[in-house]
């Protein structure tokens, strides 16, 4: 099928007129999306009329219902990834009737029609995008049965996850979440702490993820501070235009470790949640509401967590071209404060210190976004997130610190097409922040950007992306601060298989409120922590070319070679001194103090065959990071894996799936020993690579007529031992089982 | 790639994986540990050298009362290695040494010279201690914790040009 160079919803004429669906006679539009050999129903296929907003997405039984389809002729779209997109021109809907239509799909090399929207802040195929670029499905989170967003990014070539803590080639070292260097967007939207910069994986509603994308490399260009090392956008989905109702039960149980000494607890420790949600569409509006509860006892002592959440999602088409989401996040935490082992003989136990530790956490976000085609070649969106952060440590009952912080953020883009071989983007957004704490004192910060981008089709083979976007932020009564950040892109497809792409990006993050300002003289570590107004942002450049080749349709070989530079990078220092009466003063500081280098390649392989029953995926990533802070010498970068290599191996026959996941991670090759002697962190050198395996089995009884479905995984199959993060040991093997169904 | 291919993949990985990652080591017994790196060719002739030990305290400054103090009244706070009786290697270019303590901050950690036979802290001096690399000329602190043994603490010796004594 002849590739689409704007793909999606895009700029085909429907005019400039608005009006509410109320006031114009409308119809519906029916029907069943298949697979043209097999003529199975494909579930997940999304169903759209072009230049609206109207669609859908299939169910279990291939079946679609876009209700309230002014009358008119359209032209109706339909995307399903391992599917060639199709396009049905001329689909009369008429007053009060109800249309029906059958799409057959073909399948098509896997990939090769997924579509993206991190890259370039629209809708695109990935084989245009001129970054390198991951993804995780919907189906993936299911089958894994990942329980928060940390778990699903495991197995994404060149990313690690250092506990909760993502590293995207090499870009993020030690720091307990504070300042990330990969930023996370929840549809689109930024989604750290305003207090710490972090990421709060737990509060991201795994239920209702339609894929997550994974963009490696500097992306400050479009996203501004925190994209140093990559951006996250986690995408959720469509609500269902039929009432539903979806639920999902899970139970893990841990089994105990290979060592006596390790097994602190005579009772069986169990990992139990599941979520319920309903949705309901009436006319214009549809909504969907969620509440899901989980309970991890833990395999190690002092680690346990009650969690409470709830998720809300509104849509209301005001026309067929102009929408309005409302969306709704809201999360309650409890759990004990496990910071780092005892020793490495009493793994499972924490620090003495850490033992009457807990953490409440409440956590919560409504967005808002506006959508409207306002004509053939202009759409543009509107955009706000409130995301409020609330926490609180004790230890054995006494309040020890607290934390408030509020993040306002909004923005503004279009999107114009200015000919057909040329789409601008640009836009502009603004936060405002607040944070309260005993710990990071009261600070206010704000901030206020600008972009644009421009995606020129120079000739059929050749595509060019620039862009540039600057921003200016103030924090308290600190100097402001501002970044100019630019990127290139070059897309070359010299044939239908092959795709050779170059990029350059820079990216920045500004030092966290928690950085500059953190005041901390007892706690966690034996040590205190001391404020650094002076910090200045850290900044990166990437480079990279990358290459996609379709070998068979069974087939497809991914490679990249890149290089990151880092500046300024801020991490937390131990730094000793003299008092006046001579002692020792030993404290921590987030100082500027790493130059770094990190150069990679990266090389993946996918293959399905048998007719898809079975399909494999490998990967393997390098990286040479250095650390060039000291003029005179090269050491190797602290808490960064230079082996990455991850396989996946599936197979389905029927309604059944099996699967494997391996993973190696060879051993971090050097770490802060000043951090792990004055923190202290007792054995906390002892560190090994990471050989980790799981598997996993499901059935779903759609066969039988029952939309249920049950899977069962092992998680670290061979009980093996290890540290993501020094002194915390990994989970043990883990017996997992889901069961959900739809109704 | 065919089945069999795979197969043979999965089947090597997971049988590389068969060691069980990380064990558990037997808690060590608090201290701290290093090696003592003497200036050649500056030994004392042997009547001047009647013990070599490593000390440590957790009082400084010191004086000559709180030296006898540390060492002879409970709770303890100043600590010989090996033991009083006994010393160090001699004669060698560096020594090694682990230094069991009590879980303790160390503020003072050298070597100390015993040239007279009287037990007395007028027949001590030290001819090296634990540098802080910031600031060289003073001594650098360190905690010792339960199950804690610190290494790295390595020290200089030059009998010819002691350091200024602490006590």
């Amino acid at each position: 099928m002849k590739k689409s160079y704007f793909i999606s919803v895009v700029f085909v004429c429907l005019g400039s007129q608005t009006f509410l669906l109320g006031q114009v006679k409308t119809g519906s539009l029916a029907g069943a999306v298949k697979d043209v050999e097999t003529h199975e129903p494909l579930a997940g296929a999304n169903v759209f009329l072009r230049g609206t907003f109207l669609g859908n997405v299939s169910d279990i039984h291939g079946k679609f219902l876009i209700r309230n389809v002014p009358a008119g002729v359209y032209t109706v779209n339909v995307t399903l990834v391992g599917y060639r997109s199709q396009s049905r021109e001329g689909v009369a809907i008429a007053e009060d009737a109800d249309e029906r239509i059958e799409v057959f799909l073909q399948q098509a090399p896997i990939l090769k029609e997924q579509v993206v929207v991190t890259a370039s802040r629209y809708e695109q195929n990935i084989q245009d995008v001129p970054v390198s670029i991951a993804t995780v499905s919907a189906e993936e989170v299911a089958e894994r049965i990942s329980i928060t967003l940390d778990d699903a990014l495991r197995y994404v070539p060149g990313v690690n996850m250092m506990q909760d803590q993502v590293n995207i080639r090499g870009s993020t070292g030690y720091s307990r979440g504070v300042g990330s260097r990969v930023l996370v967007l929840f549809d689109g939207l930024p989604y750290m702490t305003g207090d710490t910069g972090e990421i709060t994986w737990e509060t991201l509603p795994m239920n209702q993820i339609e894929r997550i994308e994974v963009v490696k490399g500097a992306g400050s260009a479009l996203y501004g501070s925190n994209a140093l090392g990559g951006v996250i956008n986690v995408i959720t989905r469509e609500i269902p235009s039929d009432d539903e109702i979806a639920w999902r039960l899970y139970s893990g149980l841990y089994d105990t470790p290979r060592h006596g000494q390790w097994v602190w607890s005579d009772k069986p420790r169990f990992n139990s949640g599941g979520h319920v949600s309903v949705s309901r569409s009436s006319g214009p509006m549809s909504f969907l509401g969620s509440i899901s509860r989980s309970v991890d006892e833990s395999y190690r002592e002092n680690d346990v967590y009650h969690r409470w959440s709830a998720f809300a999602k509104l849509k209301y088409f005001l026309s067929p071209t102009q929408n309005i989401f409302l969306m709704g996040n809201l999360m309650q935490r409890s759990h004990g404060n496990f910071f780092w082992w005892k020793n490495l003989s009493e793994a499972t136990r924490p620090a003495t210190s850490q033992l009457n530790g807990n953490v409440d956490s409440k956590r919560g976000n409504v967005s808002f976004a506006y959508k409207e085609f306002v004509s053939q070649g202009f759409f543009y969106t509107v955009k706000a997130i409130y995301f409020g952060n609330f926490w609180r440590d004790d230890s054995a009952g006494r309040v020890n610190n607290v934390s408030a912080s509020h993040v306002l953020f909004g923005e503004v883009q279009g999107t114009i097409q200015l000919s057909p071989w040329n789409i601008l983007t640009l836009g502009g957004g603004a936060n405002y922040d607040q944070v309260s704490s005993n710990i990071f004192g009261d600070h206010p910060g704000t901030g206020r950007a600008l972009y644009v981008q421009d995606e020129l089709k120079v000739m059929e083979e050749w595509k060019l992306s620039f862009g540039m976007r600057y921003d200016w932020q103030r924090v308290s009564a600190l100097p402001a601060a501002s970044q100019l950040s630019p990127k290139i892109g070059v897309v070359f497809a010299p044939d239908n298989a092959t795709t050779v792409r170059a990029s350059f990006g820079q990216g920045f993050r500004y030092p966290s409120i928690s950085e500059l300002n953190t005041e901390l003289s007892t706690g966690i570590s034996a040590i205190r922590i001391v404020p650094n107004q002076n910090l200045q942002a850290e900044r990166s450049t990437s480079y990279e070319v990358g290459v996609m080749h379709v070998l068979t349709d069974a087939m497809m070989i991914e490679a990249a070679i890149y290089q990151n530079d880092y500046r300024r990078l801020i991490e937390p220092s131990v730094k000793v001194t003299k008092r006046v009466d001579g002692s020792d003063s030993v404290f921590i500081q987030f100082d500027n103090v790493t130059q770094a280098r990190i150069r990679g390649i990266e090389v993946g392989l996918r293959c399905e065959i048998l007719d898809r029953m079975f399909s494999a995926h490998m990967s393997y990533a390098f990286n040479d990071p250095q650390d060039l802070s000291d003029p005179g010498r090269t050491d190797v970068l602290k808490f960064r894996p230079r082996h990455l290599a991850y396989g996946s191996f599936q197979f389905r026959y029927d309604h059944m799936g099996a699967g494997i996941d391996f993973r190696y991670i060879s051993r971090v090759e050097r770490i802060d020993e000043l951090l792990v002697r004055f923190a202290p962190i007792v054995n906390g050198n002892q560190r090994v690579p990471i050989r980790v395996a799981d598997a996993r089995f499901s059935y779903d009884f759609l066969g039988v007529g029952l939309p249920l479905r049950i899977g069962f995984n092992v998680k670290n199959v061979l009980n093996y031992h290890y540290v993501e993060l020094i002194g915390n040991l990994a989970p043990v093997r883990t017996y997992l089982m889901a069961v959900e169904g739809i109704f | 790639m065919t089945v069999r291919t795979s197969f043979f993949i999965v089947v090597s990985v997971v049988l590389v994986s068969c060691d069980g990652g990380l064990e558990p080591i037997p808690p060590p017994e608090p201290g701290f540990a290093g090696t003592i790196r003497f200036i050649s060719k500056t030994w004392p002739p042997p009547d001047s050298l009647i013990n070599l030990w490593v000390f440590a305290s957790q009082v400084y400054p010191l004086d000559s009362t709180s030296v006898l103090t540390g060492l002879f009244s409970q709770p303890q706070t100043i600590f010989l290695y090996p033991t009083d009786r006994d010393h160090v290697a001699i004669n060698v270019d560096s020594a090694s040494y682990e230094f069991p303590v009590p879980p303790a901050t160390y503020r003072y950690i050298g070597v100390v010279q015993r040239f007279r036979s009287d037990f007395s802290v007028r027949s001590f001096r030290v001819v090296g201690f634990y540098i802080d690399p910031q600031n060289p000329g003073q001594p650098l602190a360190i905690t010792v914790l339960e199950a804690d043994r610190i290494t790295g603490i390595d020290m200089t010796v030059d009998f010819q040009n002691p350091p200024v004594q602490p006590f």
